[in-house]
């Protein structure tokens, strides 16, 4: 092995990492270190000039290995391999410390602080010193398509993949496509009618040549990887149908939360207190009615049902806000006497025309009543005899604060929007990972918001969080240009940092044949060792913490790279503790 | 001399390592003793790591990975559960008291317990002073 010549790069990342790490000192420390040809410290690295530095540095002082103490590596570690492979080093010999998200951002001693980037560069030092040049590899991508769940982010992105000529496969779970859109009438801030958006979608789904659509069908066990996933879907007559397909997409979207937890709205004792979505379906049908069939005089519109609360969830749903002041025009246009109560936390209009729609609003003659979300929801209760009307609200109203009730014949629930029951079972299958919130976990909130961790897999639409129908359309269209890009390309690479066996070591024991969760290993009669086949790794290196001789490694993972960064991260400020 | 407990942590990239990297972002407090190595999944965390934190010094040893049913690998942390309580045997045999040697999952939205984690096992170290692994070494080394 040639001699390491190490480039060391200390980021300040503006202020994030400088205010709390000394990395003036750091950079000088580590530049005393065997092997370290240079250390030195930058404002942003990551930036232009950033990688400049680096790729100069290596040019001028024949570095053959780089360290950059910064960020996460889980978000710039291909920027700066990148970086590095353009001054012409194997991008594998390039090791990233965290001393932002796990340092600078976490303590406030900065001489701890400062010695524990000290520590966490020594150990990365230690490490890419053993680091070997791996070879990039790239696989075949499969044109295909899998589309799970035929609401409109599900529906956007296979048209958008079918019409570019791309095979679409679509498995929706109901028994129709249209999913939530289908059971709107209108839609804010413009107040045009759901139908109109979403039939055509359906219709264009259903008849297109290149879309394959599968009604009544869950998504069980995808197997394979980038390019080259495949599944086994049940049809409803028990009928199994294999597909196989490159890329997955994800729009499974959310459900309305069920408001029959919340006792003080008695939800399902009180046949006129209604969620949104049942009351859309009212509105569909043409007619305002209580359960006895009589026009309501007074409507009440309560505001972040479920949401912004600790005891159901605590996130906003985003498009309550505004579908509530939508059914202020809709039962203007039906009603136009009705008394119209929007009682609601806070007016959240946050989106492209809604600030506008808000104020239009204010002037249809409604009452606003705010009521605190930490303190008490407002209770309904039946009415009494002589009172005129079905039920009373009781509630503190905040902007007064006076304990008011307020007399109504149909309460709209605005219910928050919230992950399927069985979402778990789809994160499984496709090898994603879910938020505190149940919403599935974008590769970069900001960069990288429409793939997911796990190549080849996409998340569009409401299962990301909770968005209205622009945002969600836009993110499907999104998704299925990142996933038409790949194919045009019709190769993607893929991991490589893979298991591989020393067959001078390997006793042909076969643990790790039983341990791989992929049956990527395989044994060799004729030679009596262990193979893995390096298309169906993933690189979790469980085979090689097993293999009782240390014949398998996990390549980027091998036992000398970790154990030199063990001892490097106890060189330095805790010799001797 | 002042005491100050020294840890050592294996985390996992999907769940336990962006666990502690939500803890950065979410701007949490922890005792900024620990020290954390990342690998692919707890599943490739085998004994020699463990062993070799505590000869160096280690005076304790945190493994963190995806929760039981979440692993981005299936089920590499069922191995590692497994392969936990080997080591453990093996490491309270050599004197090394059990809660120095931890393992708990800690999923990629779980910043916060991540934090009490790290501020509690930095406790416990605390009351148990160092590790007595170094001197019990050297002493079995003399006798042989």
């Amino acid at each position: 092995m040639e001699e390491p010549r190490i480039g060391v790069y200390v980021c300040w990342c503006g202020t994030n990492i400088s205010k709390m790490v000394d990395v003036e000192k750091v950079a000088d420390e580590v530049s005393k270190l065997t092997h370290v040809v240079i250390a030195k410290n930058y404002k942003y690295m990551c930036s232009d000039p950033g990688q400049e530095l680096i790729i100069k540095d290596i040019h001028g002082h024949k570095l053959n290995r780089v360290v950059v103490a910064a960020c996460s590596p889980r978000i710039h570690e291909l920027t700066f391999r990148n970086a590095v492979e353009k001054a012409g080093i194997n991008p594998y010999l390039f090791e990233m410390a965290n001393i932002r998200e796990q340092d600078s951002w976490v303590h406030t001693d900065r001489v701890e602080a400062t010695s524990k980037a000290l520590d966490l560069i020594v150990a990365a030092i230690q490490r890419v010193k053993y680091h070997e040049p791996l070879q990039k590899r790239s696989v075949t991508v499969d044109p295909a398509t899998l589309v799970i769940g035929g609401g409109i982010s599900g529906m956007a992105a296979a048209l958008e993949i079918a019409n570019a000529g791309k095979k679409v496969f679509l498995i929706e779970k109901t028994n129709q496509l249209g999913g939530q859109v289908a059971k709107l009438d209108l839609t804010f801030p413009h107040l045009s009618s759901a139908q109109q958006l979403i039939q055509p979608f359906i219709q264009g789904t259903e008849n297109h040549p290149n879309i394959e659509v599968f009604l009544n069908t869950e998504i069980r066990d995808v197997t394979g990887y980038i390019g080259n996933f495949k599944s086994t879907v049940q049809m409803a007559e028990n009928e199994n149908i294999e597909l196989k397909f490159g890329n997955i997409i994800a729009a499974v979207g959310l459900k309305p939360f069920d408001p029959s937890k919340i006792e003080e709205y008695g939800y399902g004792r009180f046949p006129d207190v209604i969620t949104s979505l049942e009351f859309e379906e009212m509105l569909s049908k043409g007619n305002i009615l209580t359960k006895y069939g009589k026009e309501p005089r007074n409507i009440a519109i309560i505001h972040c049902v479920g949401s912004r609360n600790k005891k159901y969830h605590p996130y906003c749903s985003r498009t309550c806000c505004m579908a509530a002041l939508k059914y202020v025009h809709e039962i203007r246009a039906c009603l136009p006497s009705a008394n119209i109560f929007e009682i609601y936390a806070d007016m959240r209009a946050y989106g492209k025309g809604h600030e506008e729609f808000y104020a239009l609003t204010t002037h249809k003659q409604i009452i606003f009543l705010m009521y605190d979300q930490q303190e008490a929801l407002p209770v309904i209760r039946h009415a009494n005899k002589n009172d005129n009307c079905n039920m009373i609200i009781e509630m503190n109203e905040k902007l007064s604060g006076e304990s008011i009730e307020v007399p109504v014949d149909m309460v709209i629930l605005m219910v928050n929007m919230e992950a399927h029951d069985n979402v778990k079972e789809v994160v499984r299958a496709i090898g994603v990972s879910l938020c505190g919130n149940q919403f599935f976990i974008e590769k970069h909130p900001k960069l990288d918001p429409v793939a997911t961790t796990t190549g080849g897999v996409f998340i569009v639409g409401t299962c990301q969080g909770p968005k209205d129908i622009p945002d969600s359309v836009a993110q499907a269209r999104a998704a299925a240009a990142r996933i038409l890009a790949t194919i045009a390309q019709g190769s993607v690479a893929v991991e490589v940092t893979t298991a591989c066996v020393n067959e001078n070591l390997c006793c042909g024991c076969q643990t790790c044949v039983r341990v791989c969760p992929y049956g990527a290993i395989s044994y060799n009669q004729e030679k009596r060792v262990s193979e893995v086949n390096e298309v169906l790794c993933k690189g979790c290196g469980t085979c090689g913490s097993a293999c009782p001789t240390g014949a398998i490694s996990s390549k980027h993972f091998t036992d000398k790279q970790i154990l030199a960064e063990i001892e490097g991260i106890m060189s330095m400020s805790f010799k001797g503790a | 001399m002042n005491y100050r407990p020294t840890i050592v942590s294996f985390l996992c990239n999907w769940c336990a390592y962006t666990g502690a990297d939500l803890a950065g972002t979410s701007r949490l407090r922890y005792a900024p003793n620990i020290r954390i190595i990342r690998v692919m999944c707890s599943g490739r965390i085998e004994p020699t790591f463990v062993l070799k934190a505590f000869q160096q010094g280690a005076d304790g040893v945190l493994i963190c990975g995806c929760h039981p049913g979440d692993c981005h690998y299936h089920e590499g942390n069922y191995k590692c559960l497994r392969r936990f309580k080997l080591i453990q045997k093996y490491t309270i045999q050599m004197g090394i008291e059990k809660e120095r040697l931890q393992l708990e999952w800690i999923s990629a939205s779980e910043g916060q317990q991540f934090a009490e984690l790290v501020n509690n096992m930095t406790k416990t170290l605390l009351l148990l002073g160092p590790v007595k692994i170094k001197q019990s070494l050297e002493v079995q080394h003399l006798k042989q």
